[in-house]
């Protein structure tokens, strides 16, 4: 994970990039993300999201050395703008082991995470 | 080979391994001595196997282990072993066939042979997070898994260093993952065997 989004994701990854004031949370989804521990490959394409991400209910649900995604649809109260986060991590028994931060904030998510809804 | 016993070293292959290149020095460290105690061929025969001797136990048992292991993967691939699952240590590989109830294991001590067995010849699987020491010096510095065939205690090492590590760091963690993939790749062989 990069120096920049890893402090983002630490400080201010709710602040909207075109107001700058905090967005509200509109949705929080788990996800299965088809790669086993070892064999994690960074993807920034949101098309390989869409095609490989897998909803699940639970972190249990998800099967041992299988990484999970956490994704988090920001709005913005102000001026209406959203972005999604996707946290990629390691669930190793009760903890979440942190691979990856990646951003989404012109809507390349959206239809994804609401047609699941 | 499905009743055969697991040996994890072959002890001729270990001895020779240490020893020949050993005894091949000494054989040339002899002759220099008694033929050529000066110039050029002394040279040869003393630093020649010296360095031959070195590269041989640097590199020669991970080239040999390498081939092997590329042996029996291409021997499993023409076979009905599906390999669903692979493990490669420095100890030992592990390959697991999920569907057939199948383990394939190579060890590096004991490379010229390999071993196909049922699955439900495992009679336990754990992972060892190597947990060692108080408070702040909790940690580990080894993450394996262990099973165990016919008595005999196979551990393969998903992580290890020369360091202690705080049990929430990354490597331990990626180790601990690793471990517990294979254990339950394990246990779903072997309870596919047992069907």
């Amino acid at each position: 994970m990069g120096i920049f989004r890893k402090m983002k994701s630490i400080f201010h990854d709710d602040w909207c990039n075109k107001c700058q004031s905090q967005m509200d949370e509109r949705m929080r989804k788990l996800y299965m993300l088809p790669m086993t521990v070892g064999h994690y490959t960074s993807h920034k394409n949101a098309d390989y999201y869409k095609n490989n991400l897998v909803k699940v209910n639970r972190k249990a649900d998800i099967p041992v050395g299988t990484y999970a995604c956490g994704a988090i649809m920001y709005e913005c109260p102000n001026c209406g703008n959203r972005a999604v986060k996707l946290s990629i991590f390691l669930p190793v028994r009760d903890i979440e082991k942190y691979e990856d931060a990646i951003y989404f904030e012109n809507g390349e998510l959206d239809e994804f995470l609401f047609k699941l809804d | 080979m499905e009743e055969e016993k697991i040996k994890k070293i072959n002890v001729a292959y270990l001895l020779g391994y240490i020893f020949i290149p050993i005894l091949i020095c000494a054989i040339c460290f002899a002759i220099s001595a008694v033929y050529f105690p000066k110039g050029n061929m002394a040279v040869i025969l003393i630093l020649g196997p010296s360095f031959m001797s070195f590269a041989w136990w640097i590199l020669g048992g991970r080239f040999i282990y390498k081939q092997k292991q590329k042996k029996l993967q291409n021997e499993l691939q023409q076979s009905e072993f599906d390999s669903n699952q692979t493990f490669y240590s420095d100890s030992s590989m592990i390959i697991v066939d999920e569907n057939h109830g199948k383990i394939a294991i190579l060890f590096f001590w004991n490379p010229f042979k390999s071993y196909v067995l049922p699955a439900s010849r495992i009679t336990k699987t754990w992972v060892d997070d190597g947990r060692g020491g108080a408070g702040i010096l909790e940690g580990s510095s080894r993450v394996s898994f262990l099973f165990e065939i016919d008595g005999i205690k196979i551990r393969v090492n998903t992580f290890t260093s020369n360091q202690r590590w705080r049990m929430d760091s990354d490597y331990i963690l990626t180790g601990i993952s690793k471990a517990d993939l294979m254990v339950n790749v394990l246990e779903t062989a072997r309870s596919k065997d047992k069907r």
